[in-house]
């Protein structure tokens, strides 16, 4: 009989290999090498260049990051690109609400600037939860799909923006917030953006990995019917998902008008999708139990990185279209033949 | 491994029901069901399809609410509000399917809903001790004889034996009192069912009331200390197996025979 001492963990290389985003994130050196290789004087090595592209993927990361978290247990939040735009509206009303009257507004002075950004902040990820906190009644307490509930819910909260804006996007947005903090780089090297989503990936990666929340999580994505019956109550857990998603989603809407000092209603109609892909590129299940942060991350820096490499290469960006389909058809192919091979 | 001794004995009743009864609407399932279950016994419920065998088991388990009569845990009669509060009572039960979460490892499943904390300031973060929870694990699968390759790997790629095996493992750790199994190797094949019975010996000589529904009657008749017969919501027959027939048990649950010899 073998002894217990015998099953060593599997060592760090086997884990390693054996997950989709490992794969994806060779796939990534890749690009970026080829890229670098091909670009004039290698400018893409630059890092300003990388950091430019860690800008524009900091808002996707922490989509993709909570889409990460919803498959893993099971759920889906299509609703996200609409919640992302009424927190911006709600935000963005309330800090030029707040930061002035109307009159010194239009004319760029804003006596009350830090406490209207304050509640700003407030307000975004205040709103972003409880449109996440509905999304996560309405599937656990009247026991809806939730593919269906956030599509009806990103009508419902797109139509709330246009309802609330006349269609307009909200004006005079204070430049301090670019100024102050998008354009700002920590050590004069990285965006304070890309530091904030930084932070936020780490503690989610920390949680999903370390911690009963994150164990629990893919738990109920596996069987909610087992994990129920473990006694964890999984309808406050799911909730609980859908109002961090929502958290997440005010969030990059905070990053959306301090990056752009405007909200963007016309905008964010792919950012569930784009979320959705860059999940499953690294190595998120579309059929719940199985999620990875780190792999979010990857899945996200695949297109951001494919999007400047043809600009700087001079290709038609509309490439980066096709490729990602094709990578997230391989990516898909990896979930599906490691189930089979479970 | 040694008894988890308890004070009330080999052969103190660890579980006793008094006329129970359940109704569904109109519909009486359960018309009085007295049972007395003892700890280090394995006790087989049979009956044919509707006897009302699961939901007996349901409202030992917590899920269904009896319409009438008294459940006593060790004497102290107790009103089960959840299959949570069942859990608390020191009661376990092991499904026929969906036991365990396919997706996640072995070690995961043997403690999920109960994790074990780190200690300190990683505890209070929330951080599990994943190296304790996977010592655990193996010391109590290894005791039993379960050898897998991997206690990491996802639990899916283990077979029904193994897997139901873990699940009435993973009953007996957390158990005090009793082990509720619904038809426990109803999926399972007759070399895989071995596995699995012998999980549940064990649970038993642990000093844990065994409580096992199951239509395998040639096996029962082996392995089980007693047999527990309902029909149509009334328990028509308790016996020892040693003392009966198969044909006997069997006439018994179809209504041809009409003995009540409690033994």
């Amino acid at each position: 009989m073998q002894k217990p001492e015998k099953h060593a963990r599997p060592t760090l290389v086997s884990r390693v290999t054996r997950s989709t985003a490992f794969w994806m994130f060779l796939c990534l050196l890749a690009l970026i090498v080829t890229f670098g290789l091909l670009s004039e004087n290698m400018v893409f090595f630059n890092s300003s260049n990388f950091f430019t592209i860690a800008l524009n993927a900091s808002q996707l990361v922490l989509l993709a990051v909570g889409t990460s978290y919803l498959l893993g247990a099971g759920q889906l939040d299509l609703s996200i690109g609409s919640n992302l735009i009424l927190a911006s509206v709600l935000s963005g009303m309330t800090i030029t609400g707040l930061a002035g009257t109307p009159a010194e507004i239009v004319a760029g002075e804003y006596p009350n600037l830090t406490f209207a950004v304050i509640a700003g902040v407030f307000v975004a990820i205040g709103s972003g939860s409880l449109f996440g906190l509905v999304n996560g009644l309405l599937v656990t307490k009247l026991r809806l799909n939730s593919f269906l509930v956030t599509i009806a819910t990103t009508a419902i909260g797109l139509g709330l923006a246009l309802v609330i804006t006349h269609g307009a996007n909200v004006p005079y947005i204070p430049r301090a917030m670019q100024t102050g903090f998008s354009i700002q780089k920590l050590f004069g090297v990285v965006p304070y953006p890309v530091v904030l989503a930084a932070i936020i990936v780490c503690i989610f990666w920390f949680i999903l990995e370390k911690t009963r929340f994150g164990m629990r999580t893919l738990a109920i994505g596996s069987s909610v019917e087992a994990a129920r019956r473990c006694g964890i109550s999984t309808d406050r857990h799911t909730i609980i998902l859908f109002v961090v998603m929502g958290a997440l989603a005010g969030t990059s809407a905070l990053l959306d008008i301090s990056r752009f000092a405007t909200t963007n209603i016309s905008g964010h109609q792919t950012d569930a999708l784009q979320a959705i892909a860059a999940a499953v590129i690294g190595g998120t299940s579309l059929f719940g139990g199985v999620a990875s942060v780190i792999g979010a991350v990857v899945g996200t820096f695949i297109p951001a990185v494919l999007a400047t490499g043809l600009v700087i290469l001079r290709i038609d960006p509309f490439y980066q279209l096709i490729v990602i389909g094709l990578i997230i058809i391989a990516a898909v192919y990896i979930d599906q033949k490691n189930r089979d091979n479970r | 491994m040694e008894n988890q001794a308890n004070e009330t004995g080999n052969n103190g009743i660890a579980v006793e029901t008094s006329n129970i009864t359940k109704s569904f609407g109109p519909v009486d399932v359960l018309k009085g069901v007295s049972m007395k279950f003892r700890r280090g016994e394995i006790t087989a419920l049979i009956g044919d399809n509707g006897a009302g065998k699961s939901t007996f088991l349901k409202c030992l388990s917590g899920e269904h609410k009896p319409t009438g009569g008294v459940i006593k845990f060790d004497g102290v009669p107790t009103e089960l509000t959840s299959t949570l509060h069942a859990q608390e009572q020191g009661l376990e039960m092991v499904y026929q399917d969906l036991a365990l979460s396919p997706d996640i490892s072995v070690v995961e499943n043997m403690f999920l809903g109960r994790e074990t904390m780190k200690t300190g300031f990683g505890g209070k973060l929330g951080m599990v001790d994943r190296k304790r929870m996977r010592d655990d694990t193996i010391d109590i699968l290894h005791d039993l004889g379960v050898n897998l390759k991997s206690y990491d790997v996802p639990t899916r790629s283990l077979s029904g034996g193994q897997r139901q095996a873990i699940a009435v493992t993973r009953a007996m750790k957390w158990a005090q009192r009793a082990v509720l199994l619904d038809e426990p190797t109803a999926a399972l094949g007759s070399r895989q069912k071995e596995l699995v019975y012998k999980a549940i010996r064990e649970a038993a000589n642990r000093n844990l009331a065994v409580v096992l529904v199951s239509h395998d009657l040639p096996q029962v008749m082996e392995l089980a200390d007693r047999i527990n017969i309902l029909r149509q919501g009334v328990d028509v027959g308790h016996f020892k197996p040693k003392d009966v027939t198969l044909r006997d048990v069997i006439d018994v649950m179809l209504g041809e025979g009409i003995s009540n010899a409690e033994a």
